[in-house]
């Protein structure tokens, strides 16, 4: 797994939620500023005007960016989208980031086996993977095998390094999966290689794949 | 932003490009007078409230309606429920469209009765309903959408050699007539809602178009079987009048539709209200408040309708005929074909069901497909079609058939090179492309710039323009389907690490 602090560089999952048709908008304006892909999904807002709940119209659409980089990168690119996007003023959007444990498949990286930060290690692990549609299923069906109890795949849509395509000055993002899986820490190891190993994570194009420490579950069976 | 105002936005953004247009035709080349003038934009107003309103409806109300149909029929697992389901729904959804009634009756009228107007209602509802039906079964069955269309086309070309030329007028027009402004939600909403429930999630997504396509091929295959049916025979063909053009007034023309457009309303969405409480009975069983929900939804519909059809009667309909009078006329005949042109690529925007379409891509591919890359491409291809319409008007050696078949050919074989999503995209857009706007707007625009010429034949001009309009979208947003196909591919990646 790729160390977090291998490099003196720690990653970070920034997570951006914007109203609907900004998202490809904050995606590049983080590319701009040296992020090198991320990955979108659709969401709903909520709306507390009693009026406006009476009359039913509560459904805001919204668009949630997810992006992974490295802490320097990601705080440029946080600003930039903060600044552009004008988050200060209400109601224009939101911003966040969560430290990552490790990162595979951003192209080229070494494997280096080094589950945990030091000092707490945390019983679950969250495992996101990231791939091209139709795959998910897959990922789904290798981590079983490896010992999984189970996962959620959501839909998205994104574009790494290698998907820069646009067409009459629209990015064209092509529609990804995101595998969302809770692991408990001593069978993660096992369950991210069967992966690795199965999709070619680590071949540049196959989809990214990232480790989030979990500090409390719920509703998890143990297994 | 709530919902309704987001609406308003794009509907402004929709309809002001053609109030532009008409104020910049008559402050140039056609003046047309200040009362006409003040009508239209009345109208415009009205639509912009009306779409809305009726937006908002189909968001809150006809949409998940159709997928709680589609995923609880389903969910009952049994084949002959789905099928009675698709049989039923398909029936009342198109026999109650406004448009389908629209063109019944002057079908009627036109045939000096020999083809009644309940009969043309009966059977094209009828073909249609089977259709929907065996299009569910496709999904169950897992038969390719493109074999299915590539059965459904042959048929009717085959079909069409025996079929006389009155007959495949009505016939496609009766196709874009039928899924019209209610038929188009409530189909999308059903495909998507069944085929959400696959496992396969590239499947599911590409099971969730093409529903529309399948029931209006059903329409074209029913009118035209009624006519080798009932024979070839010569009808006596009445003509339609021109459209009369009121000046001097400017409120009273709404006024005298309000009543057309309360009952046409009520009478389209009542079978789907009827069919919303039994399946809440019988299948649904929400609680109380999503419940009250979706009937509140229906309600906004029912009023978003009657403003939506108010303003485009009584504020579009005559002054597109007058445009297209006026500029047909004119020595120079650039200006008509230009504006033939611009006037298509405009309107398709305003259609409800173009909106409906757009947004439920968005959602199924998780904004990959943009509402602006498929509203580009359907206004370039209605632009084109609305041109030709005109351009038939102008050559009158220059048959329908002449664009259409070629048109089909090249439109099945591009199946081949484009991906299944936008096979199933383009094909429905074909249908949704002919919807109220388009069916009075532009077809006003054409039979105007018709009566222009003496011996011009409005039916068969009109009928000929709605053909066309249903069948350019397909071209047009399966090259953009190409398009995408070529510019998601990874650049610097080998491809044989793709699996």
């Amino acid at each position: 797994m790729y160390s977090p602090e291998s490099n003196g560089q720690r990653f970070q999952l920034v997570c951006v939620i914007v109203s609907f048709g900004l998202g490809s908008k904050a995606l590049s304006i983080a590319r701009k500023s040296g992020m090198s892909g991320g990955t979108i999904m659709l969401g709903r807002g909520t709306v507390t005007n009693r009026w406006l709940r009476l009359l039913e119209l509560t459904d805001v659409r919204k668009e949630v960016v997810l992006m992974v980089g490295e802490e320097s990168v990601t705080k440029r690119a946080v600003d930039a989208i903060d600044h552009h996007l004008h988050f200060s003023k209400p109601n224009h959007g939101i911003a966040f980031t969560t430290p990552i444990g490790s990162v595979i498949g951003r192209g080229g990286e070494e494997y280096e086996s080094s589950v945990g930060d030091g000092g707490n290690v945390s019983v679950y692990k969250a495992v996101f993977v990231i791939v091209d549609k139709g795959r998910g299923e897959t990922v789904m069906d290798v981590a079983r095998e490896a010992g999984a109890r189970g996962g959620t795949i959501i839909n998205a849509r994104g574009s790494g390094i290698h998907e820069t395509a646009t067409f009459l000055n629209m990015e064209i993002e092509p529609e990804k999966e995101i595998v969302l899986m809770l692991i408990a820490t001593p069978k993660a190891e096992g369950i991210i290689n069967a992966i690795r190993d199965e999709l070619k994570i680590d071949q540049p194009g196959n989809g990214i794949l990232f480790v989030q420490d979990v500090d409390e579950t719920y509703g998890l069976l143990n297994g | 932003m709530n919902i309704l105002l987001e609406l308003v936005k794009e509907n402004v953004k929709a309809v002001l490009p053609i109030a532009l247009i008409v104020l910049f035709l008559n402050f140039t080349v056609v003046p047309l007078g200040l009362p006409l003038i003040l009508r239209f934009l009345t109208g415009a107003v009205l639509i912009i409230i009306g779409l809305s309103l009726f937006l908002v409806g189909v968001e809150v109300g006809i949409t998940p309606m159709g997928s709680l149909t589609g995923t609880s029929l389903v969910k009952t697992n049994r084949l002959s429920l789905v099928l009675l389901g698709g049989l039923v729904l398909g029936f009342f959804l198109s026999v109650a469209e406004p448009g389908l009634m629209v063109l019944a009756n002057q079908v009627d009228f036109v045939t000096l009765g020999a083809i009644s107007s309940t009969m043309l209602l009966v059977v094209v509802s009828v073909g249609l309903a089977i259709m929907v039906a065996l299009g569910f079964l496709r999904v169950f069955f897992n038969v390719p959408l493109k074999i299915f269309l590539l059965i459904c086309y042959i048929i009717v070309f085959i079909l069409a050699f025996f079929t006389q030329p009155e007959f495949l007028a009505i016939a496609f027009d009766a196709s874009g007539a039928t899924t019209g402004i209610l038929a188009v939600p409530v189909l999308l909403a059903l495909a998507v809602g069944i085929s959400r429930l696959r496992k396969d999630s590239k499947a599911s997504e590409e099971d969730s178009f093409g529903l529309v396509a399948i029931a209006s091929a059903g329409a074209i295959m029913a009118v035209m079987v009624l006519n080798i049916v009932i024979g070839t025979q010569e009808y006596a063909v009445a003509s339609l009048e021109p459209i009369q053009v009121g000046r001097g007034e400017i409120l009273r023309p709404f006024l005298d539709f309000i009543v057309g457009a309360v009952s046409e309303s009520f009478v389209s969405l009542l079978p789907l209200v009827v069919a919303l409480f039994v399946l809440q009975r019988l299948l649904f069983k929400l609680d109380h408040k999503p419940f009250a929900r979706l009937v509140k939804g229906f309600f906004y519909a029912f009023i978003g309708m009657i403003v939506f059809f108010v303003g485009v009667d009584g504020g579009f309909m005559e002054i597109s005929a007058e445009l297209g009078l006026r500029l047909a006329s004119m020595d120079n005949k650039l200006w008509l074909l230009l504006t033939s042109f611009v006037i298509g690529f405009f309107t398709i925007l305003a259609e409800p069901a173009v909106f409906v379409l757009t947004h439920q891509i968005e959602d199924v591919t998780s904004g990959y497909v943009k509402r602006r890359a498929v509203g580009g491409a359907l206004s370039i291809g209605v632009g084109l079609a609305v041109a030709f319409a005109t351009i038939r008007i102008l050559v009158p050696s220059l048959q329908l058939w002449h664009i259409l078949l070629p048109g089909y050919i090249i439109a099945i074989s591009m199946m081949y090179f484009v991906p299944t999503l936008f096979v199933g995209i383009a094909f429905d857009a074909g249908g949704v492309a002919t919807g109220p706007m388009t069916a009075t707007f532009i077809l006003a625009f054409v039979q105007g710039a018709a009566s222009a010429f003496p011996g011009a034949n409005l039916l068969r001009d009109g009928f000929g323009m709605i053909a066309l309009v249903a069948m350019a979208p397909i071209l047009t947003l399966q090259i953009l389907g190409f398009i995408f196909q070529r510019r998601s591919q990874k650049q610097g990646v080998d491809s044989d690490v793709q699996s």
